[in-house]
C-alpha cells in the first residue's frame, strides 16, 4: 500500500551516470598505465596531454551531435564529408572574404545538408542509414570539386587563432570549444525538452508520437545538430591545420561512432551520454598517443588499438544488457 | 445537454479496406460507453482517430458541439483527449515520472530546463492517490511488471484527462485484483464527469462498467444500446451476427 | 624471253618474297605476345631531367656518402629518430626497412613511427606527437604541402632535423626547415616508361596517354617526361588520345571512353598502376581487347601476374623505395653533422619486364616475388 510518507530515493543530479560507468574506468585504467609505463617517454608532460586534447576536439564535437542522432534511432554517414565541404568552403573564403562570412558559409553547408538529411528522412519517410549513405556520396563530390581536388591554406592569423591553433596561456583553445561542445550537449540531452524528446524517439516513436511531441520536427533538428558539429569539426580543422584539403574527415566516422558507443549510447536509440562521449573521444586519443610513444609500428597500433576498442565496447555494451 | 465529444459519419479508409464505415456516437460527460466487436471490427479505429492518431476519411469529430480536426496527436491531447493504447506508448528506458509527463515534460527557470523533481513528486502522488503499487517514480519502465506498466499508461491519462479518456483494453494484462482496480478507476473518472470510451473483450467487464454499449461489426455499426435495458446474450448476437 | 631478264625477275621476285617473309616474320613478331619474346628496350637521349618541386637541381643517391670518421661521430651521437610514414604499403616497408638497416649502422635509435592513412589531421596529430619526444631526426612523406606545414615547421623550430620524401610542405626552407628532399628520378621513370612502350609496339602505332589532371609535383613530372620523350624521340608513334584522370577510381570510366573512340590502340601509358593501372587493364578487358600494349608505374601484383602470364602489361617502371630509405637515412646524417646535403636527392629506377620480373621484387623491395607471380613465369 502506497503511503504519502514513504521515503523514495531523491532526484539527484546525475551528471555521472553511474550504469554508464564503463567508459570512465576503461579510461581511467589506460590512461593510468600509459602514465605508468611511459614516464621517461613524455606521455604525463603538459605538452604531451594537451596535444591529446588538440587532437581529439574535432572528434569530441563531431560526436556530442552524433550522441543525438543515435539516441533518436538514426544515423548519419554523411559527417565525414561535411568536414571536408565545411574546411573546404571556410578556407576558400577566407582568401578574399571577412572571417565572419567565411565561418557563416561553412556552418551553413552544415546546417544545408543537415536540413537536406532530415528532409528527406521524415517527409519521404526514408531509412536515415540509406539517406545519409546517399548524402555521403553528394556531398563528397562536392567537396572535391568545389576547389578541384586542391588544398586551400589558411593565412588568416585572426581566423587560425580562434578556430584551432592558438592557446589561452597553457591552455588550447580547442579545450575550450571540446568543453563548450559538452557542456552544450550534455545541458540539451539532459536538461532539455529537447533532449527528453530525443531520447523518448529513439525509445519509442510511436508512443513520443502518441502523446504529442512533434516527431519529425526533432528527428530534422537531431540531423541539423548532427551536420552542424561536422562543420563546427570542418573549421577547426581549417584553423588547426592552417589549411583545408579534400580528404579531412574522410576517416572520422568510425572514430567518432566508436567514442560515442563506448560512451554508452545506444547504438539503436534511446539512451545516450554526452559526458560518456567525450570520455570516449579522449580515451581514443590517449590510446593513439600512448601507442605511438611506446614506439609501436605503424601495424601493431592498429591491432593493439582494435583489440582495445573490441573490449571497452563489450564492456559497455554488456553493462547495457545487465540493465535488463 | 450537448454531448461532449460526438462522432458523426465516422468513416476510415486504408486503400482499399474500409476498417469503419459510417459511425455516429455520442459520449456524454460522467458517461462509460463500451466499444465492443469481433477481431477487425474497426474498434482500434475509432480509438486511434478519436486519439488524432490516425485522419479520418470522411465524416466528423464534434467537442462540445463544435467541429475538431487533429492534424496530429497532440492536438488531441490539448482538447483534452487523453488515450491509453493497447500498445501502452511507454518509452521502457525511461523512468515512470519522464513517461507520466512525455511530450509535456514540466520546466523550470532558469534556461527552461526539465523539473525533474517536481515531475516526480507530481508523479508520487498521482500513483499514490490512484494505489498503484510502484515503489518509485524513479523506476524505469523497463523493470516493471505488465500490470504496473498497464498502471502507469492509465495513470499519465488520468493526470491529464480534462474531458475525454480514451482506452482500449486497459485489463488486457492484468490480473483479476488489478482489474478490479482500474474498474474502481474508471467509475472514479465518470463521478469526476469525464466521458469515457473503453474498448473490452469482456462483456462481463462492460455490464460491469458501461452506462452504453456500442457494438461494431467488420467496420460497420450494428447499433448502441443502454446497458440496464440489454442483455448479454443481445449483444454477444450484435457482435457475431448470428441471431 | 631473254634468259638474263628471266633470271633477274626471278631474282627479284626472290628479294621481293624474302623481303615480305621478313617483313612479315617482323609483324607476327610484334603481334605475339611478350612472353615468346624477349623486349628489347632501346634508351633513348634523356631529353630533360628531374627538378626539385622549387626547380632545384638533382643529385643522385649514389652521391650520398659518409667518411667512417663521420658515422663513427654520429654513432657517439646517440641521437633518435621518428619515422612519419603517409601510409602502409609495399613501398613503405621497403623504404622503412632500408631506413633502419641504414639507421642501425649509424647508431640511431627509432624511437616512433607513425602511419597517417592519408589523412593529414592524423599526419598532424602524429608529428605534434612525437615532437614531444623531441627526435634528433625525422623522416617523413607529408600527405599534403599545404596542409601539414604548420605541423613541421613547429617540429623544425625545435631543432629536429628533417629529411623529407617526395613533397615540401609549403613555406620550409632548405637548411633552415629541412636537410634535403628525396624523391625518385622522376623524369627517368617517365623516360623509361615511353621507351619501354615503344620497344613493346615496335616504335610504332598509336598510343592513349593516360596522365593526372591534378597539380601533383610527383606524377606531373613522370607524366610529362613521358609525353616529352614518347613525342620527340619516336616520329613514328603517334599520341591519338590524351586523357586526363583526375580521381585515380575512375581510370576504368576514363579508358572506356577513350577505347570506346580509339579501339585499336598500339600501346597505352597510365600515369600509375594502384589503381589507375588497374582499372585501365579492367577497361581494355572489358572491351575484349587482346592487343594493346600497357605499360604503367610501380610494382603491383595484379599487374605483374598479368604481364608474367604474357598479358597486356609489357613493361612496369619502378622505383627502389629501400635505396630510397638508405639516401634518407644517410641524409639525416648529414643533418646530425651539419654538413650541407644537396637539396634534392633523386633515386633510381628500373625498367621491369617479364624477363627480370622475379628479381625486381627482390631488388626493389628486398623481398621474393609473390607465389603466384612465380607459378605464372613457371618457376
Amino acid at each position: 500500500m502506497a503511503t504519502s510518507d514513504r521515503a523514495w530515493p531523491p532526484v539527484r543530479l546525475q551528471v555521472v551516470d553511474p550504469q554508464r560507468f564503463v567508459v570512465y574506468g576503461v579510461f581511467v585504467v589506460v590512461f593510468v598505465f600509459f602514465a605508468a609505463t611511459l614516464h621517461d617517454d613524455g606521455f604525463l608532460t603538459q605538452t604531451n596531454l594537451l596535444n591529446i586534447v588538440r587532437q581529439t576536439t574535432p572528434i569530441t564535437i563531431m560526436a556530442v551531435g552524433v550522441v543525438f542522432v543515435l539516441s533518436a534511432g538514426e544515423i548519419d554517414l554523411s559527417l565525414g564529408a561535411v568536414v571536408a565541404l565545411s574546411a573546404l568552403v571556410t578556407a576558400d573564403l577566407l582568401q578574399d572574404h571577412s572571417a565572419v562570412l567565411a565561418v557563416g558559409a561553412g556552418l551553413a553547408v552544415g546546417v544545408a545538408v543537415g536540413v537536406a538529411n532530415g528532409l528527406f528522412v521524415t517527409a519521404l519517410v526514408l531509412p536515415s542509414f540509406l539517406v545519409t549513405f546517399a548524402s555521403l556520396a553528394v556531398v563528397t563530390g562536392l567537396a572535391r570539386s568545389v576547389t578541384d581536388l586542391r588544398s586551400v591554406a589558411v593565412e588568416n592569423r585572426d581566423f587560425a587563432a580562434i578556430f584551432g591553433s592558438g592557446d589561452v596561456g597553457p591552455v588550447p583553445g580547442l579545450a575550450f570549444w571540446a568543453l563548450g561542445a559538452t557542456a552544450v550537449g550534455h545541458f540539451l540531452l539532459r536538461y532539455s525538452r529537447f533532449g527528453a524528446h530525443v531520447l523518448a524517439i529513439g525509445d519509442n516513436a510511436q508512443a513520443a508520437r502518441a502523446t504529442g511531441i512533434r516527431v519529425d520536427r526533432v528527428r530534422l533538428l537531431v540531423f541539423v545538430l548532427s551536420a552542424t558539429s561536422a562543420a563546427v569539426a570542418g573549421i577547426l580543422y581549417a584553423g588547426r591545420l592552417q589549411g583545408a584539403t579534400y580528404t579531412l574527415g574522410e576517416q572520422d566516422l568510425l572514430t567518432v561512432i566508436a567514442a560515442v558507443v563506448i560512451g554508452g549510447t545506444r547504438l539503436f536509440g534511446g539512451e545516450g551520454s554526452v559526458i560518456g562521449a567525450l570520455v570516449g573521444s579522449l580515451l581514443m586519443g590517449v590510446l593513439t598517443n600512448g601507442l605511438v610513444l611506446w614506439g609501436f609500428s605503424a601495424s601493431e597500433q592498429l591491432i593493439a588499438q582494435g583489440t582495445l576498442l573490441l573490449v571497452a565496447i563489450s564492456l559497455t555494451l554488456r553493462g547495457q544488457r545487465a540493465d535488463g | 445537454m450537448t454531448a461532449v465529444i460526438r462522432v458523426a459519419q465516422l468513416r476510415k479508409q486504408f486503400g482499399a479496406i474500409l476498417a469503419l464505415d459510417d459511425m455516429t456516437l455520442d459520449i456524454d460527460a460522467g458517461e462509460v460507453v463500451a466499444l465492443v466487436g469481433d477481431n477487425g471490427a474497426g474498434k482500434s479505429t475509432v480509438v486511434r482517430c478519436l486519439a488524432g492518431l490516425s485522419v479520418p476519411t470522411a465524416g466528423q469529430i464534434m467537442l462540445d458541439g463544435a467541429a475538431v480536426r487533429f492534424a496530429h496527436p497532440g492536438d488531441a491531447r490539448r482538447h483534452g483527449i487523453e488515450v491509453v493504447l493497447q500498445e501502452l506508448a511507454l518509452a521502457d528506458r525511461q523512468p515512470v515520472y519522464m513517461n507520466v509527463f512525455l511530450g509535456r515534460e514540466l520546466v523550470r527557470r532558469p534556461a527552461h530546463r526539465l523539473d525533474r523533481r517536481g515531475m516526480a513528486a507530481a508523479t508520487q502522488r498521482l500513483l499514490e492517490s490512484l494505489e498503484v503499487r510502484i515503489d518509485s517514480p524513479h523506476k524505469i519502465v523497463r523493470e516493471l511488471s505488465g500490470g504496473q506498466r498497464q498502471a502507469v499508461a492509465i495513470a499519465r491519462a488520468v493526470h491529464w484527462a480534462k474531458r475525454v479518456v480514451l482506452m482500449d483494453e486497459p485489463t488486457a494484462s492484468l490480473g483479476a485484483v488489478e482489474t478490479r482496480r482500474v474498474e474502481e478507476l474508471i467509475a472514479r473518472l465518470r463521478e469526476r464527469g469525464t466521458a469515457i470510451l473503453v474498448v473490452s473483450h469482456s462483456l462481463d467487464q462492460v455490464f460491469r462498467i458501461a452506462d452504453r454499449i456500442c457494438v461494431l461489426r467488420r467496420g460497420r455499426q450494428i447499433g448502441v444500446r443502454t446497458a440496464s435495458e440489454t442483455t448479454a446474450e443481445e449483444i454477444l448476437a450484435m457482435i457475431t451476427g448470428l441471431a | 624471253m631473254d634468259i638474263r631478264a628471266g633470271v633477274q625477275a626471278a631474282g627479284l621476285l626472290a628479294v621481293t618474297a624474302a623481303l615480305a617473309a621478313v617483313g612479315v616474320g617482323c609483324q607476327s613478331a610484334n603481334d605475339e605476345p611478350a612472353a615468346s619474346g624477349t623486349l628489347r628496350i632501346t634508351a633513348s637521349k634523356p631529353l630533360g631531367k628531374t627538378l626539385g618541386p622549387n626547380g632545384e637541381e638533382p643529385t643522385p643517391a649514389s652521391a650520398l656518402r659518409l667518411t667512417n670518421k663521420e658515422i663513427a661521430r654520429v654513432r657517439a651521437g646517440g641521437y633518435t629518430a621518428a619515422l612519419v610514414w603517409h601510409e602502409q604499403s609495399d613501398f613503405t616497408t621497403a623504404l622503412d626497412e632500408g631506413v633502419r638497416d641504414s639507421f642501425r649502422k649509424l647508431g640511431i635509435r627509432v624511437v616512433a613511427e607513425t602511419s597517417a592513412n592519408f589523412d593529414a589531421a592524423k599526419q598532424k596529430s602524429d608529428v605534434e606527437t612525437i615532437a614531444a619526444k623531441h627526435p634528433s631526426v625525422l623522416l617523413t612523406l607529408p600527405v599534403d604541402p599545404v596542409v601539414t606545414a604548420s605541423a613541421y615547421k613547429a617540429v623544425a623550430a625545435q631543432g629536429t632535423k628533417i629529411v623529407l620524401l617526395s613533397s615540401i610542405p609549403n613555406g620550409m626552407e632548405y637548411g633552415r626547415d629541412y636537410v634535403t628532399m628525396v624523391t625518385d628520378d622522376l623524369f627517368q621513370m617517365g623516360k623509361r616508361a615511353a621507351d619501354a612502350l615503344a620497344a613493346a609496339i615496335g616504335d610504332k602505332g598509336t598510343i592513349a596517354y593516360f596522365f593526372h589532371d591534378a597539380n601533383h609535383y610527383v606524377t606531373n613530372q613522370r607524366d610529362q617526361a613521358f609525353l616529352r620523350t614518347i613525342t620527340n624521340s619516336y616520329p613514328d608513334i603517334e599520341v591519338v588520345a590524351k586523357a586526363g584522370i583526375a580521381d585515380p577510381n575512375r581510370a576504368q570510366e576514363v579508358a572506356g571512353a577513350t577505347l570506346v573512340r580509339h579501339p585499336d590502340l598500339s600501346g597505352a601509358y597510365v600515369m600509375f598502376a594502384q589503381p589507375p593501372g588497374e582499372g585501365v587493364l579492367a577497361a581494355l578487358r572489358a572491351n575484349g581487347n587482346s592487343s594493346t600494349k600497357l605499360v604503367t608505374l610501380d610494382l603491383d601484383e595484379p599487374l605483374a601476374l598479368d604481364m608474367a602470364k604474357g598479358g597486356h602489361t609489357s613493361a612496369l617502371i619502378i622505383d627502389r623505395p629501400y635505396e630510397l630509405g638508405h639516401a634518407m637515412a644517410i641524409a639525416a646524417g648529414y643533418g646530425l653533422l651539419s654538413k650541407p646535403a644537396p637539396p634534392f636527392i633523386t633515386g633510381p629506377a628500373i625498367t621491369v619486364t617479364r624477363e627480370n620480373l622475379a628479381q625486381a621484387y627482390q631488388e626493389s623491395l628486398h623481398r621474393s616475388a609473390p607465389k603466384s607471380i612465380l607459378d605464372a613465369l613457371g618457376r
